[in-house]
This record gives structure tokens, sequence and C-alpha cells, in this order.
């Protein structure tokens, strides 16, 4: 009984407070995180994703630090694996010890918000929220409170070798989705190399296939009443996929059982001539740290340096990745975990955060992210009409499932054609994302 | 004749050496056992019987995320878990291909094993050190670090298995992936296993082996009887108990595979390559599904007792138990 | 205790020169085989990322470094993880050692009603996937303060190991001919006095043995301590994890951080190797 009305009220998404029992919205009141907090002897607990203290450790500690010379409090952060980081949640989150603050993928966040796992925050502390980009503000969203706050995106983009292109004759980045496959036509032929693909696509990196779906018009699922409906055997969708499905096969020669995990040190070997992206992969694929565990370590030259372009891929849009943090609603120090969340996102944050490669939280700074790195600036563009997964409760099980990558697995292989793995995935989606 | 070390026991119903001052304070010697047996008691009731209660509780209610954090007691549902779980065919699949790896990945162990150990008992002793040594360094590797080493060793774009079998004439192996086919897939996982394995197996045997009486088998290969012939009629008849031993905690071990195919899959292994304990995990963690996970454990130990009554009678019959 | 003469000479009776060099080769091949992956895990320990992210494989290091190493002693957690792991590696082992052995004397020296249950329980028990009670045992120690903490995870530990150790133990203790006890008592011992002196002593080897499984066991968890503890409470195998993230693996770091995880694995074991064996087989086989 609770959960329909929860799902109706996220459906209807206005400020209408369910009168049901037990409604959530109706106790949990809003943590501020303006006004002065005074938090000596207290110390705020983050969890934070292992991103951050390989790529922007320093962003982290000036935002602590900030946090602490306004506040008084002290600042323990610790840093996750995505591996394990949700067994770990869900267990602490039984328990009475909770941190304050927790990062998560916006992916991942429906699932806990629906559960009440954290509590609402007010937009308006924070900055730049009334351009927070959808894609993650989305993910935080539930019966018209808002709870967690957006922190950094990514966006894809296609990643190209220029000095391959320039042999095959190609001037320019392609700008239309057919103009990418004559390119890919090209590249083939001007290599003699029978191991040279065209592009590198893993097999089981979902974000890039769902892409192309929605580059068709296709889509993942819809909300229709109180169910969700897989939409992945609607004939756009299948076009999609098929378009994928049948670029993958003609051009790639990447792994069809990997993900996109490892795609920049692989393709900084110099076997294929485009990949699809983050921004910042394009630096990974130029130079490698001799230790990757240190980020002092010298950078080595790959293969590739110096060879590397990003343009945005023609009609395809991309997935919004990214993170957002939220207060636990079991935190005993809400307001002060609200305030650290405040230091950490606003515009000096940003900076920091831009200078890393990784986009920031709202349009608004889009354009000056591109600007200040333009390294990133065609992932900025990119990040501008994204796409984000459907915003169910049971999202993230669908994503733990493996549902999608075993799909496109099955595909690939020739396991299952296109058609059937999509009427497959669908049934996953539809048996998962309603469940009670 | 050489001693050989067995458990000696005073003969039953033999009175006379009993010492007569055990007859009197039978009463108070009794409560001496439980006083020594009750701290392991204890632990084994707080630390595995209380969470295994509440694991079969768990089974027959519907514990979701929501009541994980809230605290709120999940509705109780009876026998839906049960029912849910044995009428998936993903289940069954699951059952079987845990159970089919188990009988391959024992038998092939254990055959290794003994082989490696009569091995063992054949070669210079130089040659025995190394092996022994050899054997010492791969039983101490962790099993997560094994299993990390074989996911590089095969991976597709830089493992050196692909580079070196690609060396051979007409053989294109360069990009291989080892996961497309679950054949192929589950060699690499039952060679991590059987490999892992050797060593602990090996070196158990030929211990067994050592307390053979050399002097059997020398009397008889010189009465003329054949190296096989040895084999089968002395040393595996000899052999037999701890050879029951070794394959029913291989089952134990094996059925329970976990380690190897989540590193393998990088944590997330595809259907097919899902076990009985990966399905479980999966299912209470990734889906948030605790019941339906506690349900597939329940499941998952019956089966088990199967195995458990067998590995017993064997000890009973052994006569280690009495 | 009564050994038998264990040789551990060949059987040369009806053995052919050939034969022997045939199995010598199989032997040597063998070892070989065995070790490959330990020697990959050597070389690429010793190699820069770029070099290990080649297609090309070497196989030693063409720019061989320490760099692997010394990141992992620099790295923020190592050293507090692998003092985590001793100290509840340790502590698991001496205690179930120490409570193992107790309940190993009950089984092995007594008879009284309930002994066979306790040897079922003890049985029944290892059959169970310790993973499934992992959210159950969560909260239990929750309740009583014991998650974040060594001495939490040290007692799982010796719970997980516990079965084990008193069944072994008890095939020892059960070895010792009841006539020594008898002896001892008849001289004046009393019964602890028996347990401390004469069967103590005599279980040596089975308390090495065991403590050698236990050790590994311990050692190499990371579920549960992975769990219940927070990042600055971990073990080594936790750290090891670190090496995988979303922008790929650390190859190098990881096969240096596997190399360092398992040198007390392999010291404990030089130690007591000579009685491993004989702890394992002790009375298994009949003669």
């Amino acid at each position: 009984m609770k959960r329909t009305i929860a799902a109706a009220a996220a459906l209807t998404a206005t400020l209408i407070v369910t009168a049901a029992c037990g409604s959530k919205s109706e106790n949990t009141p809003t943590t501020s995180a303006s006004g002065p907090v005074d938090g000596k002897g207290k110390t705020v607990k983050v969890w934070l994703m292992v991103d951050a203290q390989t790529a922007w450790k320093g962003v982290v500690d000036d935002a602590s630090k900030r946090f602490t010379a306004a506040t008084g409090a002290q600042v323990n952060v610790e840093y996750q694996q995505w591996a394990n980081h949700l067994t770990k949640l869900d267990a602490t989150l039984a328990g009475s010890d909770v941190p304050d603050v927790v990062e998560l993928g916006n992916t991942e966040f429906p699932k806990y918000v629906f559960s009440g796992a954290f509590g609402a925050i007010n937009p308006a502390d924070y900055e730049n929220s009334g351009t927070w980009l959808q894609g993650l503000k989305g993910a935080c969203d539930f019966e018209g409170k808002t709870y967690c706050v957006p922190y950094y995106a990514g966006a894809r983009v296609l990643i190209y070798r220029t000095d391959l292109f320039k042999k095959a004759g190609i001037s320019a980045p392609p700008k239309t989705y057919d103009e990418f496959l004559a390119d890919a036509d090209k590249l083939q032929a001007a290599q003699k190399n029978a191991k040279f693909g065209a592009v590198y696509m893993p097999g089981q990196y979902w974000y890039a296939a769902m892409s192309w779906v929605k580059s068709t018009g296709g889509d993942i699922a819809k909300q229709e009443g109180e169910k969700w409906v897989g939409q992945l055997s609607q004939p756009a969708s299948v076009q999609g996929l098929q378009r994928w499905v049948d670029m993958v096969k003609k051009y790639s020669h990447a792994d069809v059982t990997k993900n996109e995990n490892e795609q920049a040190g692989i393709f900084a070997q110099g076997q294929a001539g485009m990949f699809y992206g983050n921004g910042w992969e394009q630096g990974s694929a130029e130079q490698i740290r001799k230790d990757p565990n240190d980020p002092n370590s010298p950078l080595v030259d790959t293969k590739v340096k110096g060879k590397l372009a990003a343009a945005p891929m023609p009609e395809v849009p991309s997935f919004l990745g990214g993170s957002n943090l939220g207060v636990t609603e079991k935190s005993a120090n809400k307001q002060l975990a609200a305030q650290w969340i405040k230091y950490f996102t606003d515009s000096t944050a940003m900076a920091g955060l831009i200078k890393a490669s990784a986009l920031p939280n709202s349009t608004a700074l889009l354009d000056k992210a591109a600007t200040e790195n333009p390294a990133i600036a065609p992932a900025a563009l990119a990040a501008k009409s994204s796409w984000f997964t459907p915003n169910a409760e049971k999202w993230a099980d669908v994503e733990k499932g493996n549902v999608l990558q075993t799909m496109l697995t099955d595909v690939l292989t020739g396991k299952k054609s296109v058609a059937d793995g999509a009427k497959w995935a669908d049934e996953q989606l539809n048996t998962t994302l309603n469940e009670s | 004749m050489s001693v050989v070390d067995t458990p000696t026991r005073p003969p039953r119903g033999s009175a006379p050496h009993r010492p007569e001052h055990a007859a009197r304070p039978r009463r108070r010697r009794d409560r001496t056992p439980w006083l020594l047996a009750a701290p392991t008691l204890l632990l084994l009731a707080a630390l595995l019987g209380y969470p295994m209660v509440k694991m079969v509780e768990l089974s027959f209610q519907n514990m979701r995320l929501r009541e994980l954090i809230s605290g709120r007691a999940p509705a109780w549902v009876g026998l839906d878990n049960y029912t849910r779980v044995l009428s998936d065919s993903v289940f069954w699949s699951v059952v079987l291909r845990t159970v089919a790896f188990t009988a391959v990945s024992v038998i092939v162990s254990v055959l290794f094993g003994l082989g490696i150990a009569l091995l063992m008992r054949r070669v210079a002793r130089g040659v025995r050190l190394l092996m022994m040594v050899a054997m010492m360094f791969v039983w101490a590797l962790p099993q997560l670090v094994a299993a990390q080493i074989f996911r590089w060793i095969t991976d597709s774009d830089f493992g050196v298995i692909n580079y070196l079998i690609d060396k051979l004439p007409g053989v294109d192996y360069q990009n291989h992936s080892w996961f497309v086919s679950p054949a192929q897939g589950w060699l690499v996982i039952t060679t991590l296993v059987v490999w892992a394995g050797i060593p602990f197996l090996a070196i158990t045997l030929n211990a067994g082996l050592t307390q053979v009486p050399k002097e059997l088998i020398e009397a008889a290969t010189v009465d003329g009887a054949s190296a096989w012939q040895v084999l089968r009629s002395i040393t595996l008849p000899m052999l037999k108990p701890l050879i029951v031993i070794v394959t029913t905690l291989s089952v134990i071990w094996n059925f329970g595979l976990f380690v190897q195919n989540w590193v393998l899959r990088d944590s997330h292994p595809e259907p097919a390559f899902q076990t009985l304990a990966t399905y479980s995990y999966t299912q209470a963690f990734g889906q948030s599904r605790y019941s339906l996970g506690a349900a597939i454990s329940v499941i998952t130990v019956l089966l088990m007792l199967g195995v458990m009554a067998f590995y017993i009678r064997q000890m009973f019959k052994i006569g280690e138990v009495d | 205790m009564a050994r038998s003469r264990v040789d551990d000479g060949v059987l040369t009776v009806g053995r052919s020169r050939v034969g022997t060099a045939f199995a010598n080769t199989g032997g040597v091949l063998f070892s070989i085989v065995m070790l490959f992956p330990v020697y990959w895990i050597l070389n690429t320990a010793f190699k820069p990322a770029n070099e290990v992210l080649a297609l090309t494989p070497t196989f030693l290091p063409k720019d061989p470094t320490f760099a692997n190493f010394t990141s992992a002693f620099k790295a923020p957690l190592f050293l507090a993880d692998m003092v985590n792991g001793l100290i509840v590696t340790l502590l698991a082992v001496a205690g179930s050692l120490v409570v193992g052995f107790l309940a190993a004397l009950a089984i092995a020296r007594f008879r009284f009603y309930g002994r066979k249950a306790i040897i079922l329980v003890v049985l029944a028990v290892q059959l169970v996937p310790f993973v499934s009670l992992l959210i159950p045992l969560f909260l239990m120690l929750q309740s009583v303060s014991l998650t974040n903490s060594l001495v939490g995870v040290s007692i799982t530990y010796l719970v997980l190991i516990l079965p084990y150790t008193v069944w072994t133990l008890r095939g020892f203790i059960s070895a010792i001919p009841r006539e020594l006890d008898e002896a001892a008592l008849i001289d004046g011992c009393s019964r602890p006095q028996v347990f401390w002196r004469i069967i103590l002593p005599l279980t040596g080897p089975g308390l090495v043995a065991t403590s050698v499984y236990g050790f590994i066991q311990a050692w190499n968890e990371f579920i549960i301590i992975n769990t219940l503890n927070s990042p600055d409470k971990q073990n080594l195998m936790a750290w090891l994890l670190q090496n995988q993230t979303t922008r790929g693996t650390a190859w190098g770091p990881l096969m240096a951080g596997a190399i360092i995880t398992s040198i007390p694995v392999v010291i404990f074991f030089l130690i007591i190797q000579r009685n491993i064996a004989t702890g394992l087989t002790a009375g298994a086989v009949k003669g």
C-alpha cells in the first residue's frame, strides 16, 4: 500500500503531500545547509568513491579545510570501491553508526532515496541549484522533495586517432552518423592489419549501446500508470540496438565480454581508430603513470600520445554519468553534513573538478568548463543533450543484475537475435522494476 | 614389521586395565567434558547459531532494503520465497551447474593429486623437494590472488596465455576471449581450482603413501607383482580412508565455489558462470532480496546435508569416531 | 607417540632407471607448470604500468622497477592493514587453538551424553556458507558494539576456523594412547595435569597443522572484514582490492601487493612444513 502511493506521488512529481500512513514526506524535515552551525568537537564522516582519491583529492582536502574553518567540525573521508560499496552501505545503513555524507552513482540513488536512506535537503542552499543537470538531479527527486545534491558528471564523446584519419584521407571528425560509418570504412581500408578495428567497442558497454537506442528514438523503460514497462522490444529501440550491433560486428575487434573500464589502456595499444569514452579517457589513453596508484608518479607516453582528439558523437546522445551526494537519514550531524556538501559543490570546488577533467554539476558551468579545460569541451557539449536511465526505484537492481550486459553479449555472440535479446531484456526489466 | 601410526584404543569390554578410581566419581566427571566444550559451544551458538536461526527466519519473510534500513519488521510470507526459488528455472540451472562443476573438478583434482603423490614417491629426493617447494608456494597464495593472476594471464588483450597459444603455427589466438563460451570459461575456472587444490591433495596423499609399509610393497614386488597390481591391491586400499576424507572435503569446498568465478568475471558473473554461492550473494546483496538469498542459502545447506551424511558415515566407519 | 619408520627414501626394488628418469622429468615439468603463475606474478610486479599494458608480454621486465612495491608501502593504509591483518589472524588462530583444544579433549577423551550431538554440530556447521550469514551477523555484532573493531572480526574468524580445529585436534588426541593417561593418573597426576603435561605436548604437531589452516583462512578472508569494518580497519586483502577501479585495474601494484600478502603465509609454511604432512594424516592410514 505504502509503496504504491509512493510510486504514484513520484509520478505526479508535485508538492501534494500524501496522507498515507508512514509516508516519508510527512515525517522528514528538510535539512538546512545555511546559517551558522557550531561543529566544535564533532566529526563529519564522509563516504566518497575512489575516483575522488585518485583524480581530485586536492579538491576534497580544500573543501574540507574551508568547511572546518567555517564550522569547527572535523572531517573524516573514507574512500570506497565501486565493486562493493553498495553491499557495505546496506550493512552500514542497517545499523546505527552511519556515515553522514555518502556519494553514490546517479543511477544508484533512486533505490536508496525511495527506501528512505537519505534525508531531504533544500536545493536553495546550494550554488547553481537552479541549473543543476537534470540527469543528476532527477535521481534525487522523490515526492516533491530533493534527497541528494549533484556532484559531478561525465559525458561520452568520440575519441579518434588524428594520424590515422589523415592517413585515410579524412579531414574532419564526422558530423553525421552516416559520415561516421563512412569514416570507419575508410579507416579499415587504409589499414592492412587484420587485427585493426575502426572502432573499439567492448560488448558489455551498455551505456554506449543504450545511447544508440536513444539515437533512433528508442527507450529502455517507461512508466505507465504505476508499472514500469520495458521498451527495448519497441521497433524504435530495436532499430537502435541493431545499428549498434551492426557497427560492433563490422568494425570492432574488442572482447564482447568486457566492459568499458579498461578501454583507454587497450586503445592506447594502437589497434583501433576510434573509441567512445568520457572526456578524461583521452588523457588516460595518451599517458599512463608508471605507478597507477601514485599521483606523483612520472607519466609515460603511450603509442598514441599526441595523436588523439575528441569530438561529439554525431546523432548519438550521451549518457549522463556522474555522482551525487546525500545526507543519510540516520545521520546525527545532518546540518553539518549538508554544510560540508555545500562547500564541496560550490564554484570553487567545481573549478577544481573542471581542472581534473570532470564535468560540473550545472548547465550554467558547462560553457565555463569548455573554455577553462579545452580537453573536455566536447564532453561539455555532449552533456547538454544527454539522457539518463529510468528513474525507477529498482533501477539499481537492473544494473546489479547485469540484464543489459547479458543481453548485449548474447546478441553479439549470436546466441540470440536482436529481437529475441530485446524481448528477453524487457521481461527481466518488467520483473525487476516492478517487484515489491 | 614397522609399526604404523594408528589410533590405538583399548579393546572394548576388557575390564582389568581400567583404573578403579574411575568408577566412583562418574557423576562428577560428567560435567568436565561439558565445561571443556562450553566455550566452543557458546561461541558457535552466538556467532553461527544465532545468525543461522535469523537466516532461516529471514527466508520466511520478505526483507528488502527498506526494512533493512528502517529496522521495521519485514512481512511474513511463509513458503513464498521457497516456492519462488524452487520454481525458478534459473535456480535449477545454477544448481545443475554447481553440481556438474563440483563433480568434474573434484574427480580431476583427486586423480591429479593422487598421481602427483605417487610421482613424488618415485622421483629422486631433489626433485621431490622441488615439487614440494613449488606446491608450497602455490598453496600459500591467497585465493583472491590466485584468481587475480588467472584473470590476468587469460586476459583477452594482454594475457600471456593468448600470446603463447598464438605462437603455435596456424592458431590465431590474439584477443581470444576465454569467457564468451561457457565451456571455455569453465575450463579456465576449473583449471584454477584444480591448480590451487593440488598442493593440499598431493601433499596429504603423499604423506599417506609414506605410511604404507615399504616392506609390504617390496615383498609383493619381489613376488612378481607389477607396479599397477601393487597400486591396486596394496596401496589404494590402504589409502582409501584418506582418499575418502580429502574427496569429501574437496566436494564441500568446491560446492561452495565463490571467489574464483566472482573474480574471474570481475565481480559480475554472467548467468552461465553463476554458482549457488554467487547466486545467493547476488540475490541478497545485488538485488537486495535478502530473504530470497537466505532461502537459497538454506536450500544449499540442505543439498549439502546429503554429502555431509556420507562424510560422517565414513568418519564413523574409519573408526575415528565411535 | 609411536611413529612409523617413515622413510623418505624411494622404493628401489623393482624400479627401473629409465622409469626413474621419466619420473624425474615429469616431476620437474610439473613444478614448472605449477610455478608458472607464481613466476608471472613476480614478473608483472616488477614492471611499470606502461610495460604491463603491452600487447606483447615480456618474460623478463625490460624496465624493472621497485615502484610497485614502494608504492605499496607508501599507500595510505598499507601498514595499518598489514598490522590489522596480523592482529586479527593471530588472535583468531590462538583463540581457536585454545578453545578448540579444550573441546577436542572433551570429545576425544570422554564419553558422555550429548557427545555425538556435539560432533554432529561441529561437522554440520562447516557446511554453512558464511557469506549468507553476513547481515544477521553484522546486526548482531553491532548490537554489542563489536562492529568496526578488530576484536569483532577476530572473534568472527575464530568461529570460522573453530569447527575444523576441533575436528582435527580431536583426531590427534584420539591417536594418543589412553595408557599414557592412565599411567600418569596412577603416578599421581590429576586430570588437568594429564591434559597439560601429557596430552598437550603430544598434540604439538596437530596444533601446528591446524594453525596453518587457521592462519590461511583468517589472513586471506576479505568479504567479512570488508562488510564489518571501515576502510581504516581492513586487512591486506581489502588493500589489494583497491587496485581495481572503474578506470581499469592496476596490475603491477596488484601483483606486487599479492606477493607482499603471500609472504607471511610462505614464511609460516616454511617454518612448519615438516609437520604439515604428519599433521594431516595422523591415523588416517590403516596399518
